[in-house]
């Protein structure tokens, strides 16, 4: 049965299973962690558990969108 | 792992043409100085707007000249937090990337702030109906009371009371980290470090009573 919103709900409480960096290393990071992305490498391997604290922090992980946005459309143009 | 061998390895890369004329402009005592902080400034400012623009639609209640101002601010402290952190650049993205997430930082926790200016911090449980929305009947209905109650005793019975009180306020009830941040004389990262805890020993105590996330996934 699938139920997406409680899942989500529980994803909420429950956070990330896996090892993940804290706020500021996340923000340390952010920059060549979307640059990696944005170029096609694998940014996960190269700044390991920034992926996890951005599934588990509601903040970061508008602040990673907006940059990646934000960097992303520079690209573009 | 060697420390310093990684240290040296992210800390020395080639720095793009453009990255370094940046660097190079801002330091102090350098000719045109005045003229490349106006320009980064400039830059700032159209990333404040770029999050200004983005949040927008969640922020009816803001009017646009209001919203101008919140950008220039954070144009203005992120010009202050870059130039003094400019010798902490390594050089791993490029300058602009890098510059720019401090304006959409500053941008991004004014504009949370203001959205929460004059409401109260909720602290206790108050959106438990997230968990029990959209039921797919009777049967759905006891496994989701069942699935709530094992929650609310394991929320009570393993966690410290401040870890009780940030895992609800953010994780339940929606608040932003640094609105809670800023009404509790903390800082983001050391509320981070708290529902992490809170999160992992919440885990740990389910796991010891045989349930899984997996497991509380499917009984949904």
């Amino acid at each position: 049965m699938e139920r997406p919103d409680l899942k989500q709900a529980l994803g909420r409480l429950l956070g990330p299973a896996g090892p993940e960096v804290g706020c500021e290393e996340c923000f340390d990071e952010l920059d060549r962690y979307v640059e990696l992305e944005l170029s096609g490498r694998d940014a996960d391997a190269a700044i390991p558990g920034l992926r996890a604290h951005l599934d588990g922090c509601p903040a970061c992980r508008e602040e990673h969108e907006s940059l990646r946005a934000l960097v992303g459309g520079d690209q573009v143009l | 792992m060697n420390a310093h061998a990684t240290n040296a390895r992210t800390t020395a890369p080639l720095l793009d043409a453009e990255s370094r004329d940046w660097l190079r402009a801002l330091r102090a005592g350098e000719p045109g100085r005045e003229e490349a902080v106006a320009r980064l400034h400039a830059l700032l400012l159209r990333a404040a707007r770029f999050e200004v623009a983005r949040r927008r639609p969640g922020l009816p209640h803001l009017r646009g000249g209001e919203l101008d101002d919140i950008a220039l601010e954070a144009a203005d402290d992120a010009l202050v937090s870059v130039l003094r952190r400019l010798d902490t650049f390594r050089g791993l993205s490029r300058f602009t990337t890098w510059a720019y997430k401090f304006a959409l930082l500053e941008a991004a926790v004014k504009l949370r702030k203001r959205a929460w200016q004059g409401r109260e911090v909720p602290l206790a449980p108050e959106t438990w109906g997230l968990f029990a929305s959209g039921g797919p009947g009777p049967a759905g209905e006891a496994e989701q009371t069942e699935l709530i109650a094992v929650l609310q005793a394991a929320i009570a019975d393993v966690l410290t009371p401040r870890q009780r009180r940030v895992l609800v306020a953010l994780a339940l009830n929606g608040v932003p980290i640094d609105v809670l941040a800023e009404r509790t004389g903390t800082t983001r990262g050391a509320l981070y470090k708290t529902l992490h805890d809170a999160r992992r020993r919440l885990r740990r105590h389910l796991e010891e009573r045989g349930l899984s996330l997996d497991d509380l996934e499917e009984a949904s």
